[in-house]
């Protein structure tokens, strides 16, 4: 529906040179706090970042690639992004460290998602929400400014007549022959949103340590397969959410936390 | 429409003399209808005169659209009430948008806009016929994009708001504009505002002493000094929708054929219509309430069968033409 462009990717590349750039401001001035005070000096706090692989099954997704889905039916992808919030760190005592006003865009085009410095030390695990709360939902988009998550993205993640923003988008071509045995000849596009649809993702038993020495990642992957697992491609290509599109919207949002795999570390 | 320029023009000598040498700067004070409430102004979008005309130029640019054919007064022409006499407007490539255009003149008293109320301010509004692939089916960056490469936009967005072209200023000069946008005054405000009784028929007398008792009963939710209470209804036009109104964003069934109840100043001039321009004329109109509508589960409790003559639907709809300025 919209054009697809390749502003995702300079964004990204932009994001990561920044990213660089902040990690050797932090370790320039960490050079300087230290050599005034003692030596062994350690950090209490240390950069935590998500890493997410968005898949189809097995395969890594890549806009330009056709992929088989558990039936056997061919499938691209052109745009595949969901927001991530709310993102809440489980401490080892149990007490929650939220990391506030930290939204995520994430999907096929960036994997990598600084969430800042958190506390070092062992964590049981996290939880997020796939989507956004109410308030930040029907925020204005145009109060954001350009290169901000929320801000009016190229293609568009926001329903502009509805002032809520799409959660959870992915648009691309599928065979929708009854056989199943032809190219990708059909457009889909699933774009899931509204309160009742955000979906919190519990990881508190995924434990992982930040350490004084290092950033920390934390990997994880998110299958396209699963979360369309029982969706007929036949008929089921398109929802808006609102209306006839609810029940498709229901089901898709209701297999996010099964797509969804924190990968050991 | 033609009352508010001059005025605007007196706002402006009187703040030239006290402060700014920079008269497009300063503040104005909008040219409210007498009898009209103050509508509330975002503090980051108080008008000035630099932001209304630079709004006022967007409206009218057909930038704002992926081929560069459709503005916004494509659907509100000024010279038509800001409706355009369409069941439902054109957008790109001709085709037909979703519903029947709606007036801006008094928008700035909306506590939301569109038919279904999807959207909260006139800021976000502006978003929305930009992206929709039936009316102009363009990506706001890239309208910004244009802007910011466009001779001269960017000193025109620099003057009225210190900064150049971007999503949030594109936003602001466009809603600022439409906020200056007023009805003025008519036969029926000489009545009400001068005690002028011979301002209005005694046809329209009768239409309007229908109108605001229970008999006619169009007051409930045509009340007040624009003609609404802005709430929404189900008014009974089909036992089916194609157009599932408010429940579109919503989600909820019982607002299924809700519409927001629209304002009746200028009422004559903005037909076709309900949402979808399906009445051509207020007869129509009329009759159909006077009717009681169709059933539907939906349907609002003030709207049933009405013991109406003849001459008192003619006079309703005589009332109602004297809401014309």
């Amino acid at each position: 529906m919209f054009p697809q462009h390749t502003l995702f990717r300079k964004f990204k590349n932009r994001k990561m040179n920044f990213t660089k750039l902040f990690a050797a401001l932090a370790v320039l001035s960490i050079g300087f706090v230290s050599c005034k005070k003692e030596e062994t000096s350690t950090k209490t706090s240390q950069n935590l970042s998500f890493h997410i692989h968005t898949m189809a099954g097995a395969a890594e997704i890549n806009d330009a690639d056709v992929f088989t889905t558990s039936t056997g039916r061919k499938i691209t992808f052109s745009d595949l992004r969901y927001y991530i919030s709310n993102i809440v760190l489980i401490k080892e005592d149990g007490t929650e460290y939220p990391i506030s006003n930290k939204v995520l865009l994430a999907g096929i085009e960036k994997e990598e998602h600084a969430l800042g410095e958190v506390p070092v030390g062992k964590y049981k695990g996290f939880k997020f929400l796939l989507g956004l709360d109410s308030a930040t939902n029907h925020s204005d988009p145009s109060t954001y400014a350009a290169g901000n998550p929320l801000a009016m993205q190229t293609p568009s993640i926001h329903w502009d007549w509805n002032s809520g923003y799409i959660f959870f988008k992915a648009e691309g071509q599928v065979d929708t022959s009854a056989a199943g045995n032809l190219a990708p000849n059909h457009d889909y596009f699933f774009h899931i949103g509204m309160d009742m649809l955000a979906r919190q993702i519990d990881f508190s038993t995924s434990a992982f340590e930040v350490k004084a020495d290092g950033e920390k990642f934390v990997h994880m992957n998110f299958d396209f397969l699963t979360v369309i697992q029982n969706v007929d491609l036949t008929t089921e290509t398109m929802t808006h959410t609102m209306g006839p599109g609810m029940p498709l919207a229901t089901k898709i949002a209701n297999n996010y936390q099964a797509a969804f795999e924190v990968e050991d570390h | 429409m033609k009352k508010f320029y001059p005025l605007f023009l007196v706002g402006i000598l009187f703040s030239a003399c006290q402060k700014d040498p920079l008269l497009g700067d300063a503040v104005i004070a909008l040219p409210i209808p007498k009898g009209f409430p103050n509508p509330e102004i975002p503090s980051d979008n108080q008008p000035t005169l630099y932001r209304i005309s630079l709004g006022k130029r967007l409206f009218n640019d057909p930038i704002l659209s992926r081929d560069s054919t459709i503005s916004c007064a494509s659907c509100h022409f000024e010279s038509l009430k800001f409706v355009d006499s369409l069941a439902f407007s054109k957008g790109i490539d001709n085709q037909n948008t979703m519903r029947n255009s709606m007036t801006i003149l008094n928008v700035a008293y909306q506590p939301s806009l569109f038919w279904d109320g999807g959207v909260p301010t006139l800021e976000q509004q502006v978003l929305a016929p930009i992206s929709n692939p039936l009316e102009m089916d363009f990506d706001v960056n890239l309208v910004v994009e244009r802007l910011k490469n466009h001779p001269e936009y960017p000193a025109l967005f620099e003057q009225a708001y210190g900064k150049g072209p971007t999503v949030y200023t594109l936003t602001r000069a466009i809603a600022n504009f439409e906020r200056s946008l007023f009805t003025s005054f008519t036969r029926y405000d000489d009545y009400l505002h001068n005690n002028n009784t011979a301002a209005l028929t005694e046809s329209e007398k009768r239409g309007m002493t229908l109108f605001f008792n229970e008999e006619g009963d169009c007051f409930h939710c045509h009340g007040g000094y624009n003609f609404t209470d802005f709430s929404f209804h189900n008014n009974g036009l089909y036992e089916f929708y194609a157009d599932s109104g408010r429940a579109r964003v919503t989600g909820k069934n019982q607002d299924v054929g809700k519409f927001k109840v629209p304002s009746l100043r200028n009422i004559a001039h903005t037909g076709p219509y309900m949402h979808d321009g399906s009445m051509k004329t207020l007869e129509e109109v009329v009759e159909h309430y006077a009717s009681g509508g169709k059933n539907h589960p939906n349907k609002s409790g003030l709207i049933f069968p009405k013991n109406l003559s003849a001459q008192d639907k003619a006079d309703l709809v005589n009332f109602m033409k004297a809401l014309s300025d």
